[in-house]
């Protein structure tokens, strides 16, 4: 029973993990209709940016926020100048650009970086703490309330501001909401700069856990999916929900399924997602959408 | 002078024009009525001022020329535009539909005043503040976006078929508003509506349009006494 709750509260901090960066997703999901598969690689390279500024001195809750911001405006860059050409693009166009963007980043971090794994600081310290008779360790109380702060921060943006009542318009119906005064196209490049902030957490949070290099993100981008899916592409609660939900049931998998142990966790994920497309494809928060044709 | 002038105005989409030379003027804080057939380019007209087509010619609002503006600038100049099917926004709450028409306004203490009185006007928005704008029937929407146009403090109001899909008694409800609006705030009203009777008794003046033209036009009483204007163009 002990074991089992320490491995819940571990799975719930991975799923702190897969839960922003799923809402990274659900972020340019929302406003464009697209999944950008350069999400992780954008995490990724945020998160060397973060180690340099570590590496240069700079105090790790310092460096944090900084990097938020980097990758916030480094997502409003890439959206100008990388979407907005091609806005209008039929969907499969934009897809294949954003895989293009992976593979540009993931090569660019390569080049500059190289590709030998680093080792990445973590503010919190790997000791146990009893709380309720289960030991917990601080690194996954730390990563909990991180992913927490910054998924409630994002919430509260998005619901309860009139930047992000607008954003939501945006995204739902581009044709009104130009005529109510908002500057759709700049909504998009906001969502994408905010996408690309908060996906730069998971990427951060991760880093400690599987050293950083390029390919960091290509396993954790598969779990986000998973999670955003199991969610409803369309719904933000739904990518923190479904991220915790597949963050604690690949640790127990991994820990309680011999069969699957730590090598197949990424097949859960796989079932997960091709699961609720078969029995739920709108996800457990997603509205069915009624298309007329 | 007056506040919105469009001079020759030609728009279509793609290959297909659907006006050819319009040109039709809205004098500060009067309501005048656009009518004519389906087709006719009604809703065309509309969407030319707003930006929402690609058009030719002049437009212009208050002295200045609205050519190559996009919509959302447009309406920061003071035109709040309800389009075809009312551009209720589903997804939303009937309060954040509100909210979006005030966004821009820094005005707080007139904004305010003016929920309480789009509150007075339609009792039944106040009730329905926190449901989706989705749970709301016809009437109830239609009243939204008039509401909201009202909030975003525009100086030209431009209104594509108040009247579609709704029982009669809503459109008098409806009708009357606009007409408050109009007075008390001096909101001019360009008016599509294919309810061409009605439309004549609240409008000032009145422009018919036939396939992309203007074929007539006048004050709403000389069209209304015209009986073969009447005839051959309003069908009443």
């Amino acid at each position: 029973m002990q074991e089992l709750l320490q491995q819940i509260v571990s799975g719930i901090a991975t799923g702190g993990i897969f839960a922003s960066l799923a809402l990274a997703l659900v972020l340019i999901y929302n406003a464009m209709g697209l999944v950008n598969f350069a999400q992780g690689e954008m995490a990724m390279l945020a998160t060397f940016v973060a180690l340099a500024l570590i590496d240069h001195g700079m105090n790790y809750w310092i460096a944090f926020p900084v990097t938020l911001v980097i990758a916030f405006a480094g997502g409003i860059a890439i959206e100008r100048v990388v979407i907005r050409p091609v806005e209008r693009a039929p969907i499969l166009t934009l897809v294949i650009i954003t895989l293009g963007l992976a593979t540009l980043i993931n090569g660019l971090a390569g080049f500059i970086f190289g590709y030998v794994p680093r080792a990445f600081p973590s503010p919190f310290s790997v000791q146990t703490v009893n709380i309720l008779g289960a030991l917990a360790s601080y690194q996954d109380l730390g990563v909990i309330a991180v992913s927490g702060v910054v998924l409630l921060a994002i919430y509260m943006l998005l619901q309860h501001t009139t930047v992000g009542l607008t954003m939501r318009a945006a995204a739902h119906h581009p044709e009104a909401s130009r005529l109510l005064g908002v500057h759709v196209s700049w909504m998009l490049a906001l969502g994408w700069g905010l996408a690309s902030a908060v996906g730069s957490v998971s990427g951060i949070m991760v880093a400690p856990i599987l050293l950083l290099q390029p390919n960091m993100m290509q396993t954790i981008i598969i779990y986000a999916f998973a999670a955003a899916v199991l969610g409803g592409i369309e719904s933000p609660l739904g990518a923190v929900v479904g991220g915790v939900i597949v963050g604690v049931t690949v640790n127990l998998a991994g820990v309680y399924l011999p069969f699957v142990g730590g090598d197949l966790q990424l097949a859960v994920a796989l079932a997960i997602i091709v699961g609720v497309l078969v029995l739920k494809p709108n996800g457990l928060f997603g509205r069915p959408s009624v298309r007329r044709v | 002078m007056a506040l919105l002038e469009l001079e020759e105005v030609r728009a279509g989409y793609g290959p297909t024009s659907v006006l050819h030379g319009v040109s039709l003027s809205v004098p500060e804080g009067q309501i005048v009525s656009l009518l004519g057939a389906n087709g006719a380019g009604k809703t065309t007209t509309l969407r030319s001022i707003t930006g929402g087509v690609h058009w030719t010619g002049d437009i212009r609002f208050a002295g200045r020329s609205l050519r190559r503006m996009h919509t959302e600038d447009v309406v920061r100049c003071g035109i709040a535009h309800v389009p075809e099917g009312r551009g209720i926004l589903t997804e939303l709450t009937v309060d954040e539909n509100l909210k979006l028409g005030s966004h821009l306004r820094r005005d707080g203490a007139a904004v305010r005043k003016d929920y309480d009185r789009v509150f007075e006007y339609f009792p039944v928005l106040r009730e329905r503040r926190g449901l989706s704008a989705s749970t709301l029937s016809g009437g109830e929407q239609q009243m939204l976006a008039l509401a909201r146009a009202f909030l975003m403090k525009p100086r030209l109001m431009l209104l594509d078929e108040p009247s579609l899909g709704l029982a009669p008694l809503i459109v008098r409800a409806i009708f009357e508003i606009i007409r408050t609006i109009n007075t008390e705030d001096r909101v001019a009203v360009l008016l599509v509506e294919q309810n061409a009777r009605l439309a004549l008794e609240m409008s000032s003046d009145a422009y018919v349009l036939e396939v992309g033209r203007v074929a007539v036009s006048g004050t709403s009483s000389e069209l209304k006494g015209n009986d073969a204007v009447r005839r051959s163009y309003l069908g009443y």
